[in-house]
């Protein structure tokens, strides 16, 4: 019997950039082959204040990235008395993803937050560390699923503009839009997938100058979200110009 | 104190202990972590290599046409930006020119994370040898001490076709890197899945005589014709000049577009559009 | 690669409200290398169905002329047009007789009854195995993609125009993001008055 220290966890995980946030999402279905393992296990985790990291593929490795990336981002914190910068994390990212070229995590990485400079950031991982700075990325079981509806909402694509002096620019919808999208690709994907599922977790990173009114809204919405601010006390602490993360929870079907 | 520092470096705390896997001891070449079997590669090739199985897991992004050429007048170097995994479009938005240091580009070709992480890397070595020599590396030492880092790697499974372009003292250069350990000087490279396609092109166009523009848009038309006729080449075009001033961006462009005879140049730095559109005419006629 | 990816291709159907539509693109390639951007594989059967048959081009050529064959000796032996209903079970049974060495194609069905005009989709795996949807079917290499589109995209009772516009989006978007797909496209959207056939601008790479 030969080595096999890898398996599939299934799951899918999602981010959008908009100009004063950034959406991270994940729905918390935990499966091995036909057997769902658990309905409620996350692969979204808030970093700091202005990043928050999903990891889908093997749920093991994924776990120890992350558990390293927060080890990492902690001592960082202590040595230079500030967060690191989401650029930053993104490279620090893909030295320890290619650390184990020859004996790869196997972890898709999608990490979304606010960058330098105050705009809403997405970067995209392959397993062995290459990366990219994009508006969007789906990765996971569905992503051949959710990834091409993003570049039809999210990128335009093959869509004419009503106005073509002034076509509309990927990255600058608001959050109200970004969130009925977020939630439709997981509706969809969880109809045809049978790896995704039970419930959506949406981390949604805001920069201070974010108009918070969606989240509200969407909690009042027919379908019952439940929200939450992450990490509020320390948000508190940071004053009110900090940046602000909140988790939205929404059902999947269960079937 | 001196002793100090070496009982310091000698009892390294569980902080080295945890970097150990991802950033290697102290200076060197970083260490990267192997699986703990009889044979490493084998296991690496059964989860990673879509050639060996197309179902294995761990899907690397793949597919490519890059090309640069020396003429009169400098290097252009033109890629296309589509990343591949299986049949899946992983990216259409890749990067597959690095900026190693305003004077060298690298091309990107075989595993996105292999060309991205080494030229990275020898972008670091490249500024330590300036700060060392007072001077630039010249291009050829560049793709030396990448081709040195491939050939230790012969073998465990690292892919890559990498073209290390530049200007030096002695004009400009291109080298061709692998990694099978090859290293190769010359005027006209093509590398990637859509590379006989650009070729076509290319070498029916070729000549050391070409003026600028005319070099420009041989590199942009080789590309456009790989991104047409390869199924894993597409997308945009990233399209570099190379000059003893160093290189220059000429633009992203999209292959559809420039199909369509649609596209613009977005600021006076881009090359300008073609005169007439590359596809759609030609294809379907005027009537 | 397996062999059902060999040529590459796919095909979409959608319900409307009394109205259907079937799109298909247009690439015709041998694995990584595209060859013809004029390859249909979506092809008339009656005045009101149409089959598409995306999968290996051998095949779909082969299968094209069988059904030809078949339906018209039907229309001469029944003296009447086939109906979408009976076709598709004309479908399932002549790739099961190949149930041992099948035919590489996975075909689409689109078409309205002719007595009453209701809409009738349906799909097929490579040996004959029904699939009635009453929403939308997929097939190709770009199956995945376009149901991902298709699934947040396409609502009940859509009118032609607008199932028309869901279908494109679908196939196009789709097609994008699938290596082996693409290449132009057609659309052909069945209303109980005429047929509309329309040719899609599309990425060419």
């Amino acid at each position: 019997m030969s080595f096999s220290p890898y398996t599939q966890n299934g799951g899918t995980i999602l981010a959008i950039a908009g100009k004063d946030f950034c959406v991270v999402a994940g729905d918390t279905r935990q499966s091995e082959g036909f057997s769902i393992q658990s309905r409620y296990e996350t692969k979204v985790w808030r970093l700091n204040e202005k990043a928050t990291i999903a990891a889908n593929g093997f749920a093991a490795d994924c776990k120890q990235l992350v558990k390293r990336v927060k080890w990492r981002l902690e001592t960082y914190k202590h040595a230079h008395n500030r967060e690191m910068p989401l650029k930053s994390i993104a490279r620090m990212v893909q030295t320890m993803l290619y650390g184990k070229r020859f004996f790869p995590f196997y972890s898709y990485v999608i990490i979304g937050g606010i960058d330098d400079d105050g705009t809403g950031a997405v970067y995209g991982f392959d397993p062995v560390g290459s990366y990219e700075r994009e508006t969007c990325r789906a990765a996971g079981a569905a992503q051949s699923l959710l990834q091409p509806f993003l570049d039809n909402q999210i990128y335009f694509r093959n869509q004419q503009p009503a106005d073509p002096t002034n076509p509309p620019i990927p990255g600058t919808l608001p959050l109200d839009n970004v969130l009925a999208i977020v939630t439709d690709s997981f509706t969809g994907a969880t109809e045809r997938h049978i790896e995704v599922g039970d419930a959506l977790e949406m981390y949604v990173v805001t920069n201070s100058n974010c108009d918070l009114g969606a989240l509200q809204q969407i909690t009042q919405s027919a379908t019952k979200t439940d929200l939450e601010q992450v990490a509020r006390e320390e948000a508190e602490f940071n004053g009110p110009k900090s940046c602000k993360t909140f988790k939205l929870l929404r059902q999947l079907k269960k079937d | 104190m001196n002793a100090f520092a070496n009982e310091l470096n000698g009892a390294r705390g569980i902080d080295a202990a945890l970097h150990d896997d991802f950033e290697g001891g102290s200076g060197g070449m970083p260490t990267l972590q192997l699986p703990n079997t009889a044979d490493p590669t084998g296991f690496l090739r059964e989860y990673t290599d879509e050639q060996n199985d197309p179902s294995c897991r761990i899907k690397i992004n793949h597919g490519t046409t890059t090309l640069a050429f020396k003429y009169k007048g400098g290097v252009i170097v033109a890629v296309d930006s589509r990343a591949t995994a299986g049949s899946y479009v992983a990216s259409g938005t890749v990067k597959k020119v690095i900026e190693i240091n305003p004077y060298l580009l690298g091309t990107m070709a075989g595993g996105a994370a292999d060309c991205q992480y080494w030229e990275t890397y020898l972008g670091i070595q490249c500024r330590l040898h300036e700060l060392r020599n007072r001077e630039r590396i010249s291009v050829a030492a560049a793709s030396k001490y990448l081709s040195n880092i491939t050939y230790s790697y012969k073998g465990k499974g690292l892919s890559m076709g990498t073209m290390i372009c530049g200007w030096d003292k002695g004009g400009p250069a291109i080298w061709y890197v692998d990694s099978d350990g090859s290293r190769t000087s010359g005027n006209v490279f093509s590398v990637g899945s859509g590379s006989t396609f650009a070729y076509g092109v290319l070498d029916q166009g070729y000549s050391y005589e070409l003026s600028d523009d005319e070099a420009l848009e041989l590199g942009r038309r080789s590309i456009y014709a790989a991104g047409h006729r390869d199924a894993y080449s597409g997308n945009t075009i990233n399209l570099y000049i190379v000059k003893e001033t160093g290189w220059t961006h000429k633009g992203t462009i999209d292959i559809s577009e420039l199909h369509y005879g649609d596209w613009k140049p977005k600021n006076e730095n881009e090359f300008r559009a073609p005169s007439e559109p590359y596809g759609y005419d030609i294809r379907h006629g005027t009537e | 690669m397996s062999i059902m990816e060999y040529n590459g291709g796919s095909v979409v159907a959608m319900r409307g409200k009394k109205c259907v539509a079937i799109a298909g693109d247009l690439r015709l390639g041998n694995r990584n290398m595209s060859l013809a951007a004029n390859f249909e594989k979506v092809f008339p059967i009656t005045q009101k169905l149409y089959v598409g048959l995306p999968g290996l081009a051998t095949d779909v050529l082969t299968l094209r002329d069988t059904f030809r064959f078949r339906t018209n000796m039907y229309k001469l032996k029944e003296g009447r047009e086939i109906e979408p209903n009976t076709f598709a079970h004309l479908v399932s049974s002549t790739l099961y007789e190949r149930r041992w060495s099948p035919y590489f194609v996975e075909p689409v069905v689109a078409g309205l009854d002719p007595n009453n005009s209701e809409p009738f989709i349906a799909a097929t795996d490579l040996i004959g195995c029904l699939n009635f949807a009453k929403d939308f079917v997929v097939s190709g290499t770009a199956s995945d993609k376009m149901f991902g589109m298709a699934e947040s995209l396409w609502e009940p009772d859509l009118e032609a125009e607008d199932l028309f516009e869901t279908v494109s989006q679908t196939l196009l978007n789709g097609v994008d993001r699938d290596a082996l797909s693409g290449w132009g496209a057609v659309v052909h959207l069945i209303t109980p008055e005429k047929i509309i056939t329309r040719s899609l601008k599309s990425r060419m790479d």
